[in-house]
């Protein structure tokens, strides 16, 4: 079972909140004129083991957007921190 | 002025049901004064905070503790919203940095209360709402049936749940049947 610290609503179940996708992609500039770029970012994502960035959405809590380091070998969640917040 | 229905108004029938003894479990219901909800952007604690301080209340507040002065309740919901009930029309105060949304007929209030109170709260809810944690005066959202509630805990075990109107009838059935085996004594509406 996972369960997500979120910053506003305390320790809650995987249950209350929407996977929301990968968190490490960056868009590129918006001036990029090569397709390679932008197929990556719409299309390709790598399939780690181990620690990840992801997206999730505090569907049934207070729906603030949030960063979860997600070891996707064992489950174990790290720092959960509101995405707003996240340095790009 | 349009009189407001409520979704209950047809299921909330009075009576005394499920196990027998004392009533375990308490449900009724109450209409809900004015509900609005105030958001904003980056200067959002400061704008808040004017129209706070016209309801007399002081500051913001943090996310677990509901904010109480006379009949205005105010719950700080996320980091730029806060969620208002008995404050009246606040369609005056939106501005460029506030905006004011009026959900009075958008949320239903199913009143909890009763011994067992607790107990049928842990059946439907992921989070510790033991007394020890969960205690009068805070409050937590999370999810009943899938659907996102506000649970406000208003004495030792008497909460006050606002639901989504357009669910409140299907909530009202979760609540109803998990109180069941409990002993259910169902109050009017109020
Ligand atoms: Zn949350």
């Amino acid at each position: 079972m996972i369960r997500i610290d979120c910053p506003v609503c305390g320790l809650r179940n995987e249950t209350e909140f929407a996977y929301g996708g990968d968190a490490t992609v960056r868009r590129p500039a918006m001036d990029e004129s090569e397709m390679g770029p932008w197929r990556d970012y719409v299309f390709i994502r790598d399939n780690p083991r181990g620690w990840h960035r992801e997206y999730w959405h505090h569907v049934q809590g207070c729906r603030q957007w949030l960063v979860v380091e997600r070891n996707t070998l064992t489950h174990e969640v790290g720092t959960c921190r509101l995405a707003r917040e996240v340095a790009e | 002025m349009v009189e407001a229905l409520s979704p209950l108004k047809t299921v909330c029938a009075p009576g005394r049901y499920g196990a027998d003894g004392e009533a375990g479990i308490v449900l009724g219901t109450r209409a809900i004064r004015s509900l609005w909800q105030i958001a904003g952007w980056a200067d959002f604690e400061t704008a808040a905070a004017d129209l706070l301080g016209v309801l007399g209340l002081n500051g913001l507040g943090d996310y677990r503790t509901a904010r109480v002065a006379g009949a205005v309740t105010a719950w700080r919901i996320a980091p730029d919203k806060v969620l208002i009930e008995g404050c009246g029309d606040l369609t005056g105060y939106g501005s460029a940095d506030l905006a004011v949304l009026d959900l009075s007929h958008a949320r239903t209030l199913i009143d909890l209360g009763g011994p067992a109170a607790r107990d049928l709260l842990t059946q439907i809810v992921t989070v510790d709402v033991r007394a020890a944690t969960f205690k009068p005066g805070a409050f937590l959202q999370t999810g009943i049936h899938g659907v996102g509630v506000l649970i406000h805990c208003i004495g030792s075990d008497d909460f006050e749940i606002y639901v989504p109107s357009t669910w409140a009838e299907s909530l009202w059935e979760v609540f109803c049947e998990n109180a069941l085996p409990h002993g259910l004594l169902v109050n009017g509406a109020g």
